[in-house]
């Protein structure tokens, strides 16, 4: 198939179709990069970014396939190319004594019903929910917003960060591990259940 | 072939709750659940986990001069180069 040639600069149908069909990704995108950055300052920055280099990459961009997937892929390799290499954190998490349904065993044993364990959750504010998933170094970060926050599929996420579905599979188990963790030292420290 | 036990239906629930599992291992696991009281509770606290994600950690409000900002910019900026 012959390659459709590039659109023009200042191709009005273009851009109007880039405003169109990108822009209301913004809410979604502008709460990933939240996520990412961890504050509002960079956050903006990088979604302004994202924008900006979507917009100039439009005309590779392929009508009709994953335009959602397309952004967040401009989003993850902005953000790893811009904020990653400001920061030093740990590469991995420790999860040797984070065993499988480490919070649903936690919460039995502080004498939850298995019934009512999820409505402790639902009790925490939303702060505390956002600052324990961000408190995962990237890497395993990145998957699980990608995949229970946004949604995406395991090779989608693969394809956005550029790793393996095995890799993939892999942080997300990890990832949720280390997060389930952190939201049991939260319900403690609310005292939402009895120690 | 034995139907699939509390334990490999465990070991599946977060492949089987992220859409990643078809055909048969899929039936197969809601056959499973829809029998099982335990397994169904460790299921069910897992997926409201997973929603409770969604709800609290993808529904920022979105600052109001944000999108102004960015029609800005791409009203500022040349399209598409050519190759």
């Amino acid at each position: 198939m012959a390659r459709r040639p590039p659109a023009p600069p200042d191709d009005p149908a273009l851009k109007e179709r880039f405003e169109r069909e990108a822009l209301p990704l913004l809410p979604n995108l502008y709460s990933a990069a939240l996520r990412m950055t961890r504050n509002p300052a960079d956050a903006e920055d990088l979604v302004q970014e994202t924008y900006l280099r979507a917009f100039r990459g439009f005309g590779g961009f392929e009508e009709g396939t994953n335009l959602r997937a397309w952004m967040y892929r401009i989003l993850t390799n902005t953000f790893i190319n811009a904020y990653r290499k400001r920061q030093r954190e740990p590469v991995t998490v420790t999860d040797e004594d984070v065993q499988d349904w480490y919070l649903y065993d936690k919460l039995g044993e502080a004498g939850v019903e298995a019934s009512a364990e999820s409505a402790v959750l639902e009790r925490l504010p939303d702060e505390d929910v956002q600052q324990a998933l961000e408190a995962l170094p990237d890497g395993f970060r990145l998957a699980v917003l990608l995949a229970d926050v946004e949604g995406f599929s395991y090779k989608e996420i693969a394809e956005i960060m550029g790793i393996p579905i095995g890799t993939v599979m892999s942080r997300l188990h990890r990832g949720r591990k280390a997060l389930e963790k952190a939201l049991w030292e939260t319900v403690r420290e609310r005292g939402l259940v009895a120690d | 072939m034995s139907p699939i036990d509390c334990q490999q239906v465990l070991e599946q629930i977060e492949l089987y709750l992220d859409g990643e599992l078809g055909g048969s291992l899929r039936a197969e696991i809601e056959e499973h659940l829809g029998r099982c009281g335990p397994c169904m509770d460790h299921s069910d606290f897992q997926r409201r986990l997973k929603e409770l994600l969604r709800a609290r950690c993808g529904c920022d409000q979105v600052p109001a001069h944000l999108l102004d900002r960015i029609r800005a910019l791409l009203a500022e900026t040349h399209g598409p180069p050519l190759d």
